[in-house]
């Protein structure tokens, strides 16, 4: 025990004394930080100017009524559309709009609306930018309060405009365990946020184990240390030791986030609007799951990576066989949006079980909503009798791998070496 | 009690038996110079007697207990494989390995920074490994093996790589810490070190143990059947039939003789050629010519 505390130590002090550990540490939050602030700084400055639109009338009545269904405003007070022109019934569609293309092309004016005659048909926009989405919803919303008008006044009703509000405001809430809250989307956020960073962390961290292995195979080390402690002791401080880090790392990042998310939530209390930031509320079960999903996966993969650098000689020899950790990790990613869009299917509560997959996908299920507590015992169960047997595996293969020197084994001879005594 | 005592020890890998039935005994207080050619089975038994590997068969016991973690603390060892982390610094590295071998932080400490300036190395404490020279590195993992005072030290080439000034060092260290009661084995290539240096040899070839004994004992039993001769002029004595055979070089050469050889007649032989004898001697064989005759190969 001595003498693995003694690995896990070194391990430790001079893992996290390197200045690439350093560095990411810091500038990895403030990357992360920077690029939030951006999107959020581009979500909120998107429509900055006033949108102007004409409206091709060819069934009349309509254009008034659309136009005076955008009303809106953009947040520095400006129209968000401006009606620039406004043609009813044209006796020559065609040349109507050849000549709105050209003052689109021309720079003067953003999209012209055609209104049917017959209001079965679809309503087109015409747009140079076709990927402006945040227009339609607004536009349509007024389109449709329009044709409602006309169909009723067609009938001899009439009403007052106002009545016909604009679009239904759906509001989606969730439903869990502990009660529901308001989703605005940042429960899938906060999944895929979650997705990344464990599989991040699980490559990261193991690669991290798989290099300082082959660091004291390649600068010959390794038999100056095995001569003194037994391969496994060595292996178990190396794994601890690099997960010492991984949590330092973490921690720093948790802090700063719980810091910001805190800093986001009195920020939208002396506001007073539902910041984006402010909605996302993170239940403390969840970072306990994760942590033990996390634990779990990181001795699993580790052990792989540190059996994968004891078997190698160099850098080059390792990246071709890392793969094989990798693998799994990487198809973990290729199907998460399977559990994403359906978090309780059959596939999804399998997948989450699998132990290779477990760390990744079932702390996403449970960001999503409560699984059964069963699965939830039986993936972490799975999953640490999974690790503790690629421990053993890989400190078999361990053994053999250090005192290795030479040609890349292949896959076979490694099977072989898990049956040396 | 010997210090170190192998029993019928055969160890083999996928099929290939790398060290095939050796018996061994090292002398308490001596050194033993561990000589054969390469992949003779020199590393794979050092590595048996260091618990790294197991034997699959036969016994090692180490001050007659069978090996074990416990028996390796009491043995230090340089390793042919070696090296040291290249981003710690020198003293971490000394105190780290120190402190695997049971030392404590501070005493390791101590110790270090005595042997740094025995070794002239004090300047260096806080320098990171790979700022240092080769040679330098080599003086710090001879520190290593050394530190925390083992009973016995197994040297797997110890001179590689160091220039004569500190080879000499580190020859008068082995020589001091023998006199002060350890047991060193030495496994080298150099045959002139171990002469100098070793009491007893055991040479390995082919997983077998060809010779074994006291170094002084062995050179006796060859006798003096080597001839020394320094001349100038013709040298057609050489070929007499009681020379088995002749190693020249510039001033003279070297003969070996057959058994029952009669040392005057080749005397004869060459003054009546009209050889100019400058130097005439009777050797005993040198240990490089005990190791060719046995392996067959130099």
């Amino acid at each position: 025990m001595r003498k693995t505390w003694l690995i896990i130590k070194r391990e430790y002090l001079t893992g996290v004394r390197t200045k690439a550990f350093i560095i990411t540490t810091i500038l990895l939050p403030a990357l992360g930080a920077g690029f939030f602030a951006l999107i959020l700084f581009l979500v909120n400055k998107q429509p900055s100017r006033t949108f102007r639109l004409a409206i091709v009338d060819e069934a009349g009545e309509m254009a008034s009524s659309i136009s005076r269904g955008l009303q809106g405003k953009l947040p520095d007070g400006q129209p968000e559309f401006t009606i620039v022109q406004s043609i009813e019934l044209p006796s020559a569609v065609e040349s109507v709009e050849e000549d709105l293309r050209d003052q689109i092309n021309s720079g003067k004016l953003d999209a012209y609306l055609v209104v049917p005659q017959d209001l079965k048909q679809p309503v087109e926009l015409h747009t140079r930018n076709s990927g402006n989405f945040s227009l339609l919803g607004p536009l349509s919303t007024a389109v449709n309060r329009a044709m409602i008008l006309k169909r009723l006044n067609a009938r001899g009703i009439h009403v007052d405009e106002s009545e016909i509000s604009g679009a239904a405001n759906l509001q989606l809430i969730k439903v869990g365990k502990t009660g529901e809250s308001v989703e605005r989307g940042q429960t899938i956020g906060v999944a895929i946020a979650l997705v990344i960073l464990l599989y991040v962390s699980l490559v990261a961290y193991g690669i991290l184990t798989m290099r300082s292995v082959l660091e004291e195979k390649t600068t010959r080390t390794m038999e100056v240390l095995v001569s003194s402690v037994r391969p496994f002791e060595l292996l178990a401080g190396k794994i601890i030791g690099v997960a010492g880090m991984a949590f330092t790392q973490l921690l720093i990042w948790g802090g700063c986030l719980a810091l910001l998310l805190g800093y986001g939530a009195v920020m939208s209390v002396s506001v007073g609007s539902g910041s984006p930031l402010s909605s996302i509320r993170i239940p403390g079960s969840l970072v306990i799951y994760a942590v033990i999903f996390f634990l779990g996966g990181y001795f699993l993969y580790s052990a792989m990576f540190a059996a994968i650098g004891s078997a190698c000689s160099s850098e080059q020899d390792a990246q071709q066989l890392q793969w094989l950790a990798m693998a799994p990790l990487v198809f973990t990613m290729c199907i998460y949006s399977l559990i994403l869009t359906d978090p309780s299917s059959r596939v999804s509560m399998i997948l989450s079980e699998i132990p290779f997959f477990a760390p990744v996908l079932m702390p996403l299920r449970l960001s999503l909503q409560s699984p059964p507590f069963w699965q939830i015992g039986l993936a972490i169960a799975l999953l640490f009798l999974t690790t503790i047997g690629a421990i053993y595996a890989s400190g078999k293969i361990y053994r053999v791998g250090v005192l290795m020197y030479g040609k890349r084994p292949t896959l076979p001879e490694l099977v072989r070496w898990l049956r040396y005594s | 009690m010997d210090a170190i005592a192998l029993e019928n020890v055969t160890k083999s890998y996928d099929g290939v038996t790398a060290v095939d039935g050796v018996s061994l005994q090292v002398r308490e207080g001596a050194i033993l110079g561990l000589l054969g050619p390469n992949g003779a089975g020199k590393t794979s038994t050092i590595r048996m007697v260091m618990n790294i590997l197991v034997p699959d068969e036969g016994s090692i016991r180490v001050f007659g207990q069978l090996v074990s973690d416990e028996t390796r603390e009491s043995i230090g060892y340089l390793p042919e494989e070696r090296g040291l982390y290249p981003r710690m610094k020198v003293l971490n590295v000394i105190v780290f390995l120190a402190a695997l071998r049971g030392l404590s932080e501070a005493e390791a400490e101590k110790r270090a920074r005595e042997w740094l300036a025995r070794f002239e190395l004090s300047d260096w404490a806080d320098k990171k490994v790979q700022d240092l020279s080769k040679g330098m590195q080599q003086k710090i993992q001879f520190i290593c093996a050394v530190l925390h005072k083992p009973r016995i030290v197994i040297l797997d080439e110890p001179f590689s790589g160091l220039d004569p000034v500190n080879a000499a060092t580190v020859k008068d260290t082995m020589l001091e810490m023998r006199n002060q009661g350890s047991t060193i084995v030495l496994s080298t290539h150099r045959m002139e070190q171990v002469e100098k240096l070793c009491d007893s040899i055991c040479l390995i070839d082919k997983g077998h143990n060809v010779l074994a004994g006291e170094l002084r004992a062995i050179k006796e039993s060859y006798g003096k059947n080597t001839v020394h001769i320094e001349f100038t002029g013709p040298d057609s004595f050489l070929s007499l039939p009681s020379i088995a055979s002749v190693d020249r070089f510039a001033a003279g050469a070297e003969a070996k003789l057959k058994p029952g050889a009669d040392t005057q007649e080749i005397l004869k032989a060459a003054m009546q050629a009209g050889a100019r004898i400058n130097r005439f001697e009777l050797l005993e064989p040198s240990l490089n010519d005990i190791f060719i005759e046995k392996t067959g190969h130099a």
